[in-house]
């Protein structure tokens, strides 16, 4: 039993290492390499532009659904104006970001495990390594500058959507007083809740990034490896994020605090 | 040209490479014989940084690349280029991107220069025109002339071969070794051949150097390796078992 927890704390303790040097590379990459801006946006368009959808889709379900139990609930309280200020702020601090991140590492980051992951078992990382040319260089940081730039905007999609979607369910199809609805949102929901969830999405789009290519570049035994990258970068990406999150949560509300 | 002295390396228990010395000279084809899983790849990619060795050392134009770093290493990747087993085709790229690409990664921007190189490359390994195909759409030989013709379109003056007949027919074959001739004469590159295919060896190799057991236990030409009396040439020559493995 201690034989077992001790090696796997020295998994973790190795696969955080690894993270630490794959991320130190990065920093060192920016530092002393050019940045190959066309592959940035090549990349922002498959890992931003193309998430567009399933993050839209996300924020405006968890939004009208989030909506009409909230009303359900607070109607027997009488404070169904309140409805929209609670879910616009829950969308803000933790579903919107937290979501979005989810949605995008099943997307965007088994993708990306998945691409650099068939390149190192097929050789091709070792091609571009013996043509003088650096991999984190040309496959890590396009696609971290990609993600650290278009995470961020996703999450104000979905959160836009998220609230639309609450405005219709709950305004339009539950009959909420649109006034009060609108007065609220725009009374209790402050700029510090978008900033917490411009910073949770640019923190999640980093632990996305970083895990996924990582996962790719330790990719071995041929497809059965290449298998194996995307759904442990899901996997370790989607716990990393809702680990992160409640940690952020804590650390940005001493930061950013509720009024 | 390139120097290697009692290199050692291992992959966790096994022992690969027992202290491997030998030496390329200016404008020769060094090829490396052995058995599969002998280690003669392993001392390929030692050649030009891609693996790490656990001691020894090698010398490039008389620089010790071996506590090189990732990054230390571009100059001498420029010199020494590296034909892969499978071609290694960038395969979202096609053939004229992938030969492209190292010449853009060196600054060339030009993009007339780099359209006469890349067709200059395809034509000398007899693919000219070829430009616009992807990589899923060409042969196994094809796919290693591409390869080749990406290592070569930069102009090293080394270039190492990862098994480049392995998987061919016997014309495929024959026409590769007649490229690897045929590159040597007319760029003067220096070659590192690793095969275990003795068509290819012989008749490629200005010199053969044999691996046995982690060291290079014989070197000579291609007419004194055949007419070598030692049982474990001539039982790898004439493909004889050792009654262990029977």
């Amino acid at each position: 039993m201690l034989t077992r927890l001790g090696r796997s704390t020295l998994k973790v303790l190795d696969y955080t290492g690894s993270l630490g040097l794959l991320i130190k590379e990065t920093f060192t990459s920016l530092r002393v390499a050019p940045i190959r801006w066309r592959l940035v946006l090549e990349q922002m368009l498959t890992i931003g532009s193309n998430s567009q959808l399933i993050v839209a889709v996300t924020g405006a379900f968890t939004g009208a659904v989030f909506t009409a139990q909230t009303c359900f609930q607070f109607r027997t309280f009488g404070m169904e104006s309140a409805v929209g200020s609670v879910v616009t702020i829950s969308l803000f601090r933790e579903l919107g970001p937290a979501l979005g991140a989810l949605m995008v590492a099943g997307r965007v980051g088994s993708a990306i495990a998945a691409e650099i992951g068939t390149m190192k078992v097929t050789e091709q990382i070792d091609a571009m390594r013996s043509l003088g040319v650096h991999p984190v260089d040309y496959l890590v940081v396009p696609r971290a500058l990609a993600m650290l730039i278009s995470m961020p905007l996703l999450v104000v999609e979905c959160v836009a959507l998220g609230i639309i979607a609450s405005w219709i369910v709950g305004v339009q199809i539950l009959n909420i007083a649109e006034a009060p609805f609108i007065d609220n949102i725009l009374k209790y929901t402050t700029e510090r809740d978008m900033y917490i969830s411009l910073c949770k999405g640019f923190f999640f789009g980093f632990v996305i990034v970083f895990i996924s290519c990582l996962q790719g570049l330790n990719a071995k035994n041929g497809a059965a490896g290449v298998g194996q990258a995307p759904t442990s970068a899901v996997v370790i990406s989607s716990i990393a994020i809702l680990i992160f999150n409640f940690i952020l949560t804590f650390a940005l509300n001493i930061i950013f605090p509720m009024s | 040209m390139i120097e290697i002295r009692e290199l050692k390396k291992s992959f966790g228990p096994q022992l690969v490479l027992d202290g491997v010395t030998l030496s390329i000279h200016e404008g020769e084809t060094c090829v490396v014989m052995g058995r599969s899983g002998s280690g003669k790849s392993v001392i390929l990619k030692h050649l030009i940084g891609l693996l790490h060795a656990d001691s020894g050392s090698i010398l490039v134009d008389d620089e010790d690349i071996t506590g090189l770093e990732e990054r230390e290493l571009t100059h001498i990747r420029r010199k020494v280029g590296m034909l892969f087993q499978s071609g290694a085709l960038f395969d979202s790229m096609s053939v004229e991107e992938n030969l492209a690409f190292p010449l853009l990664e060196q600054g060339v921007t030009d993009k007339k220069i780099i359209d006469e190189k890349v067709a200059e490359a395809l034509e000398l390994v007899s693919l000219a025109g070829e430009q616009k195909k992807m990589p899923e759409n060409l042969s196994g030989g094809m796919r290693k002339r591409v390869g080749l013709a990406r290592t070569i379109v930069g102009r090293p003056r080394c270039v190492l071969y990862d098994e480049p007949t392995t998987g061919l027919d016997p014309i495929g074959t024959d026409s590769i070794n007649h490229l690897i001739r045929r590159l040597q004469k007319r760029l003067a590159v220096t070659s590192v051949v690793v095969t275990h295919d003795l068509k290819t060896a012989f008749s490629t190799a200005d010199r053969i150097a044999f691996l046995h057991e982690g060291k290079i236990y014989f070197t000579g030409t291609p007419k004194e390796m055949q007419e070598s009396a030692d049982p474990i040439i001539s039982n790898f020559l004439n493909g004889i078992s050792e009654e262990s493995e029977l």
